[in-house]
């Protein structure tokens, strides 16, 4: 019996089926002699504390595993705990109705979880989840059981559940779990999360799915399907046995070169760098074989949060990836605010046309205390690795002058102040705006190196919005139009004596990135998940064949033309496993 | 007294992530502060009971502060919730 859920987590797990129920507290309700109030109260508080030690340790884990944004799941929890609302209404019904803790904590969270179900709105439905993996949590406490015991399997198993708690998700094993199934969820579920990050392969959203397992059960998951098979036959069990050792072909192929150069057959080096965007990402950099840090966003600094970074604590992150990265570049790209992304508290409002608006360096030189505050960030950092910055958005040599112009002010700062700095920080500018590509020539005298935005680069060259459903299919980075800005570009640096990248969505699909390295790119920098295709891409064509397909590609007059070319010219000489995987008709 | 009338515009409403930035910046303020909707009240340093609200994307919600610090605390609120809690609309 098959069922088809959502692929939440890639990989293939076979093995005997375990039920993971949610477990039963019963909690009984005892009075509480006026005695005894205050050790009740006290017996509550010691029961928060200890969930808040656990909760603490799971969440800095996660952190340190997952990243920051994944962890805030238990940075909710922990904010439930020291609820003052929570606390007053189980102090006052110990105190005054004489009833225990846990009858009255439960009573409590019982109530918030069943008004949160009979909500219309499904992402806070799904909130009651929270509030009861908490409740659960305190109450094993409260009953003196402790955290419960880490899913105990004895032997390897695939687990089926009606969902995993952030609580269970943090428990994964994944020498234990084979793989796991739940009857809810979605790919951005917090399990989904946990399960890519550990390497379990993982289906979600299998309605109905627990009536189906009996214990004994054998069952395999495809987490790259999303599908989930029952008790399948010997026939089938050789076809997952066989699906899984393609897959892990890929991964040896692509694990054999990790250590490797993105080099051409006929020896032309690419620098591979990655595009992340907070400091926690520097160990997924290092772990997927990238020669650096081609594009770090630095507006986490600015947006969910109340108020303005400081110098020093931008300075703290700054240095710690640079000196985790070195002898490794990073490309640092100053602040991007703006467009989609906005910060209210830095004065920016609802403009009718934000991609044309107040964004990126525009909005930077309008504040040039905030800016330098960044930039004295970034050059102080640069004394502890190897740091390049950025501007975004240049549209004009104005822009570009005075960025560099407070660059050279702050240089000066802190050399008179005697802070150290690296006093050949390369300074570059992103390449996202037709008006960028027909001054290339000129920029180029006053910037070290171009790195093109091709997702803006497209938008504004073809006058298209990538975020407007009913033009998907018109926006089209491989329209000619847009690879003759790059080649523009490209060529306009190499007159100068400049390298250039890509740093765009293009940069990522493997078939593409060949075309670009033909066109003349000295760097590519994309997701480190993207990252191994890309230089499996490149070490699998020779550079001059990359160039002559370049030339045919340009000569095109529609993106359709284009992707033929792609692929009868590239595709077959890539390894099979990348073939056709992103450039469709 | 200070009171002031926000419109949620995040995408996904007031909720846990954004909740928790609320009561968070909420509970640097001595000042009291309540939050409602339509006619229910609830104290806005509490998770659960700003979640209870359920406000989802479009709705609005009033702030009270009373204390001393009232002013700076509507100010704060204000400027995280017309943020958008720093989502990416």
């Amino acid at each position: 019996m098959k069922f088809t859920g959502i692929p939440a987590s890639p990989g293939i797990g076979i093995g005997p089926v375990v039920r993971f129920e949610r477990e039963e507290l019963s909690v009984r309700d005892i009075r509480i002699p006026p005695a005894g109030v205050a050790r009740e109260i006290e017996r509550f508080h010691a029961a928060l504390e200890a969930s808040r030690h656990d909760l603490t340790r799971i969440r800095d884990g996660i952190a340190a595993e997952l990243g920051k944004s994944e962890a805030q799941i238990y940075d909710a929890h922990l904010l439930i705990l020291d609820d003052p609302e929570l606390k007053r209404a189980v102090e006052k019904g110990i105190r005054e109705e004489g009833r225990n803790a846990g009858i009255m904590f439960r009573g409590y969270m019982s109530a918030v979880a069943t008004r949160l179900e009979q909500l219309d709105d499904e992402y806070l439905r799904e909130r009651r989840a929270d509030v009861l993996d908490v409740e659960r949590r305190v109450l094993r406490y409260l009953l003196g059981d402790g955290p419960r015991a880490a899913m105990a399997l004895d032997r390897p198993s695939v687990l089926v559940a009606h969902d995993l708690s952030p609580s269970d998700a943090a428990q994964l094993d994944r020498t234990k779990v084979l793989g796991f199934v739940t009857e809810t969820g979605s790919r951005s579920s917090h399990c989904a999360i946990v399960a890519r990050g550990r390497g379990i392969p993982a289906v979600v959203n299998l309605r109905g799915i627990m009536q189906h397992v009996k214990p004994g059960d054998i069952g395999a998951v495809d987490g790259y399907a999303g599908e989930f098979e029952l008790a399948p036959d010997p026939a089938r069990k050789a076809f997952y046995v066989s699906r899984r050792e393609a897959f892990e072909a890929e991964d040896r192929t692509l694990l054999g070169i990790h250590g490797e150069p993105a080099v051409t057959l006929d020896g032309r080096r690419i620098e591979l760098g990655a595009n992340i965007e907070l400091p926690g990402d520097v160990e997924q950099v290092l772990a997927t074989g990238a020669d650096g840090v081609g594009l770090f966003r630095t507006e986490f600094f600015y947006l969910g949060r109340p108020e303005l970074p400081s110098e020093e604590e931008q300075y703290q992150a700054y240095r710690g990836v640079a000196e985790k990265l070195a002898p490794r570049p990073v490309i640092f790209r100053t602040m991007d605010l703006g467009g989609d992304k906005v910060a209210s508290y830095l004065g920016m409002t609802h403009e009718t046309n934000p991609f044309l608006g107040w964004r990126g360096i525009r909005f930077a030189l309008h504040h040039p205390e905030l800016f330098s505050t960044q930039l004295r960030a970034i050059y102080r950092a640069s004394a502890h690795g190897r740091v390049r910055l950025m501007f975004p958005m240049i549209s004009s040599l104005d822009e570009l002058l005075r960025a560099n112009e407070l660059c050279a002010g702050v240089a000066r700062e802190l050399a008179r102040a005697r802070i150290p700095f690296d006093p050949e920080l390369e300074i570059g500018i992103m390449i996202e705006t037709p008006s960028a590509v027909w001054m290339a020539e000129e920029l180029a005298e006053h910037a070290k190196f171009f790195s093109i935005g091709t997702n803006d680069l497209t938008q504004y060259t073809l006058a298209m919005d990538r975020d407007n459903e009913r033009l998907a299919d018109l926006y089209e980075p491989l329209d000619p139009a847009v690879l003759r800005s790059i080649r523009h570009t490209f060529a306009a640096a190499h007159a100068a004596g400049r390298w250039a990248g890509v740093c765009g969505e293009m940069a990522g699909d493997p078939m593409t990135a060949v075309l670009l390295v033909g066109m003349g790119a000295d760097e590519l920098s994309m997701t480190t998940f993207d990252l191994p295709r890309v230089k499996a891409a490149i070490r699998s064509v020779r550079r001059s064949d990359a160039e002559a397909i370049a030339r045919e590609a340009l000569l095109q007059p529609s993106a359709a033309g284009v992707k033929q070319v792609l692929r009868r010219s590239i595709e077959p000489a890539l390894p099979g496993f990348l073939s056709a995987r992103r450039v469709d008709s | 007294m200070i009171e002031a009338e926000l419109v949620i515009r995040n995408v996904q409403g007031l909720h846990v992530r954004a909740a928790g930035l609320f009561v968070r910046v909420a509970g640097k303020f001595k000042s009291e502060i309540f939050v409602s909707r339509d006619d229910k009240e609830v104290n806005g340093k509490s998770i659960l009971g700003v979640i209870d609200l359920a406000a989802e994307a479009g709705s609005t919600i009033r702030v009270r502060a009373v204390g001393p610090d009232e002013d700076a605390a509507v100010t704060a609120l204000r400027g995280l919730v017309d943020g958008k809690f720093g989502e990416e609309p």
